[in-house]
C-alpha cells in the first residue's frame, strides 16, 4: 500500500518579483511581434520532396526559376527579401536584366556581360576575390540549366 | 490440524504445503508499472545512444547502402535522412517517454495516495506501446517516409500502437487522480497536461496516417502538421515531463518543502500558455500568415520565463542543503538539469529570431540545440527520477555510489561537448554558407566539430551503459531495504 505524503511549501502566494518580472519579459515578447507582424515565411524545406524541378531542355525558362527560388532556395528570399526587392545589407533583384546593381559586381559584369549572374550565383572561379557578402555559392546544389533558369527569372523582374 | 513450527519435509502431505501465489503473465503489483517503464526506458536509451553514434558516424564518414528483402519489392535502405528518424523516435519515444511514463506510474499513487488504477493494464500499454516503437523505428529503414518529419514518420499501423498505448496511460493516470487532482501537487498539474498532450499529438498523428491512407492530402498538409506535430511534443511532453519530475525530486531529495507554490504554479501557467502556441514557429510557409509564425518565435522566447521560475523555485528549495549537490544522488543530478533547462531555453529563444533563424536554420545548430534539450535536460531529470525512485520500488538500500558518479559525469560531460560542438558547428556551417563554401569543401571545415561530437556522445552512450549496469547491480546485490515515511510505523513502499 503507498502512503500519501503530501509535498507541503514553504509559501502559496505568487511573489511579487515574479509577476513583475513575467510581465516585463511578455512586454518585451509583445513589442517583438509587434516589430515583426509584417513578412512573408520562407517555404517549407519539405523532407524528401522531389529534387529541384529540371530546366526544360533548351531554352532556360523564367518559371522554372521562380519555382526554384521559390521551393529549392528559399535563402534567396530569406536574404534579399520575399519579394526580392532587397533586405537590410542584401541588394535588390529587380533590374539585373541591365547588369549588376552591386557595387561589387561592376567588374565581373563589365568582364562578362552575358554571364555575369550565372558565374556569381555559381561561384565559379572567376569569381574568385570578390567580396562575395555574404553571398553563398550554389554550384554545388543547382546544375547550370537550373541556374540559367533563375537568371531568366531575374532578368524578368524590374 | 495444526502444522508443526519445523516439519519434516519428507512427511509432508501435498495439502500440508501452502499453495504457492499464481504468478500471472501479466504483472499487476504495486509498482509493476512504473519498473516495467523504467527497464524500457534503460533499454531504449543504450538503443537510442547506439543509433545516435551511427547518425554522427555517417556525417563524418558518409555512406548510404541498401539491399532488397525480397517481399513486396520492399528494400532495407540505410542513410542519413533515416538514421536520423530512428535517432529522434528512440530517444523521445523510446527513451524518454518510457521514463515519462515511469514517472508518471511513480510519483501520482504517491502524490495522491490512491494506489494506480488499472496497473495490469499499465502493463499491457508498455507491451503495446514498446512493440510499435520497436516495429515503426524498424520501418523507418524500410518504408518512405515522405513528407514527414522524424517523429511522425512511422507507419499508421505503429503509430495507431503508440496512440493505443498512450490511451491506456491517460486512462490510467486520469482514473487515479480523479476529483484529486484539484488539490494536487504541482507535478500532477505539469504531468496531466503533458500526458493530455501527447496522447492528443499521438492520436492526431495515427488519425493523419490514417486519412492519408484513403485521401490524397497535399505533401505540404502533411508537411506542416507534421512538424507542428513534433516540436508539440518537445514543448508539452518532455518539457511538461521534465517540470514535474523536477518539481518532484528536488523537495524530496533536499528533505524541503517546495519554497513557493505560487511560483510554481505560476511557472505551469505560462508553460501551459506558451508551450503549445510554441510549436507554430515551424510552420514556415508562405502559406502560414506570418504573425502565426513570429508568435510561435515569440512563444519560444518566452519560454524562458517559465524556466527561469522553475530554477528559481527550486534553487530556493535547495536554499541551506547546498552540500547535497556536490554529492552523487538525486539533488546533483536535478540540479545539472535545471542548468540544462535554463540553457536550451536561452539557446531555444536566440535561435527562434528571424535573423539567427535564417542563418543557423537546418545547420547542426539545431541537432547540438536538440541534444542539449534531450540528454542534457529531460535525460538529467529522468536519472534524478530513477535514482530516486528505483531503489524505493525495488526495496534495495542503494543511493549515490559510483555507478551514479559515472551516470552524472559521463551524461554531463558528453551531452555538453556534444552539444557545444554541434552548435560551433551549426555557426561555422552557417558563415561558411554565407561565405560561398559548399559541398566537400564544407563538410571537410566541419568534420572536426562532428568528430567533436561524436567523442562527446560516446561519454554519453558510456553513460547510459551505467544506468542499465546500475539497475542490474541493485536489483541483484542491493541490499532488502523497506523506505519508511518519517512519522509512518508501518513499512511502506516510500515517497
Amino acid at each position: 500500500m503507498t502512503v500519501h505524503t503530501p509535498i507541503e511549501s514553504r509559501s502559496g502566494g505568487v511573489p511579487r518579483w515574479a509577476i513583475l518580472l513575467t510581465l516585463f519579459v511578455f512586454a518585451v515578447g509583445g513589442v517583438y511581434l509587434a516589430a515583426n507582424l509584417a513578412g512573408e515565411n520562407p517555404p517549407l524545406g519539405i523532407p524528401g520532396a522531389s529534387a529541384a524541378p529540371p530546366a526544360a531542355s533548351g531554352e532556360p525558362d523564367p518559371a522554372v526559376g521562380e519555382a526554384l527560388i521559390g521551393q529549392v532556395q528559399p535563402q534567396c528570399t530569406t536574404c534579399h527579401g520575399p519579394d526580392l526587392t532587397g533586405s537590410g545589407a542584401f541588394p535588390s533583384l529587380h533590374g539585373v536584366a541591365g547588369g549588376p546593381v552591386s557595387e561589387n559586381l561592376q567588374d565581373l559584369g563589365a568582364e562578362y556581360p552575358d554571364n555575369w549572374a550565372q558565374l556569381w550565383i555559381a561561384g565559379a572561379p572567376e569569381t574568385e576575390g570578390i567580396d562575395r557578402m555574404g553571398m553563398p555559392a550554389y554550384g554545388d546544389q543547382l546544375s547550370p540549366e537550373q541556374i540559367e533558369s533563375i537568371v531568366a527569372y531575374l532578368k524578368t523582374l524590374q | 490440524m495444526t502444522l508443526k513450527p519445523n516439519p519434516n519435509p519428507k512427511k509432508m502431505r501435498p495439502y500440508d504445503v501452502a499453495p504457492k501465489p499464481r504468478r500471472t503473465l501479466i504483472p499487476g503489483g504495486v509498482d509493476s508499472a512504473a519498473t516495467g517503464f523504467f527497464v524500457a526506458a534503460a533499454v531504449w536509451l543504450a538503443i537510442a545512444v547506439g543509433i545516435g553514434l551511427l547518425a554522427i558516424g555517417i556525417r563524418i564518414i558518409p555512406f548510404e547502402f541498401s539491399f532488397g528483402l525480397g517481399v513486396f519489392d520492399l528494400s532495407f535502405e540505410l542513410n542519413v535522412r533515416r538514421v536520423d528518424a530512428a535517432f529522434v523516435n528512440a530517444t523521445v519515444y523510446g527513451w524518454l517517454t518510457n521514463a515519462g511514463f515511469a514517472a508518471i506510474a511513480f510519483m501520482t499513487p504517491r502524490l495522491l495516495g490512491r494506489r494506480l488504477a488499472g496497473e495490469r493494464l499499465m502493463n499491457v500499454a508498455m507491451v503495446i506501446w514498446n512493440l510499435s516503437l520497436a516495429g515503426g523505428i524498424a520501418g523507418l529503414y524500410v518504408f518512405d517516409l515522405g513528407p514527414h518529419a522524424a517523429l511522425t514518420a512511422m507507419l499508421w499501423l505503429f503509430d495507431g500502437g503508440l496512440a493505443t498505448g498512450a490511451l491506456v496511460v491517460t486512462g490510467s493516470f486520469l482514473a487515479t487522480a480523479g476529483a484529486a487532482i484539484r488539490s494536487g501537487y504541482v507535478s500532477t498539474w505539469f504531468a496531466g497536461i503533458a500526458l493530455l498532450a501527447l496522447l492528443g499529438l499521438v492520436g492526431l498523428n495515427a488519425t493523419l496516417g490514417l486519412l492519408e491512407l484513403f485521401v490524397d492530402l497535399p505533401e505540404l498538409t502533411v508537411a506542416l502538421a507534421s512538424v507542428f506535430v513534433e516540436r508539440a511534443i518537445i514543448t508539452l511532453w518532455l518539457l511538461g515531463m521534465a517540470y514535474a519530475t523536477l518539481h518532484y525530486v528536488v523537495p524530496r531529495a533536499t528533505g524541503q518543502p517546495l519554497a513557493s507554490n505560487g511560483l510554481a504554479m505560476l511557472a505551469w501557467v505560462t508553460w501551459l500558455a506558451l508551450a503549445p502556441v510554441s510549436a507554430l514557429a515551424t510552420l514556415q510557409d508562405p502559406s502560414v500568415p506570418y504573425v502565426f509564425t513570429t508568435l510561435g518565435a515569440v512563444a519560444t522566447m518566452l519560454l524562458l520565463v517559465p524556466a527561469a521560475l522553475a530554477v528559481v523555485n527550486l534553487v530556493q528549495s535547495i536554499q541551506g542543503r547546498w552540500s547535497l549537490l556536490f554529492g552523487q544522488g538525486t539533488l546533483a543530478f536535478a540540479a545539472v538539469s535545471l542548468a540544462f533547462l535554463l540553457a536550451t531555453a536561452l539557446l531555444e529563444g536566440i535561435g527562434a529570431l528571424r535573423l539567427v533563424d535564417a542563418r543557423v536554420g537546418g545547420t547542426d545548430w539545431e541537432r547540438g540545440v536538440f541534444l542539449w534539450a534531450t540528454y542534457g535536460t529531460f535525460t538529467l531529470a529522468a536519472f534524478a527520477l530513477a535514482e530516486h525512485a528505483l531503489p524505493r520500488i525495488l526495496r534495495r538500500a542503494w543511493g549515490g555510489g559510483m555507478l551514479s558518479s559515472a551516470q552524472l559525469w559521463l551524461t554531463f560531460g558528453g551531452a555538453t561537448i556534444t552539444g557545444l560542438a554541434l552548435m560551433g558547428g551549426g555557426l561555422a556551417e552557417g558563415s561558411l554558407r554565407a561565405a560561398g563554401t559548399t559541398g566537400e569543401a564544407l563538410d571537410a571545415a566541419l568534420v572536426v566539430y562532428r568528430v567533436a561530437g561524436f567523442a562527446g556522445f560516446v561519454l554519453v552512450a558510456l553513460g547510459g551503459v551505467a544506468l542499465l549496469v546500475s539497475i542490474f547491480v541493485m536489483y541483484t546485490a542491493g541490499e532488502p531495504a523497506e523506505y519508511v515515511v518519517s512519522g509512518q510505523a508501518a513499512p511502506a513502499t516510500g515517497h
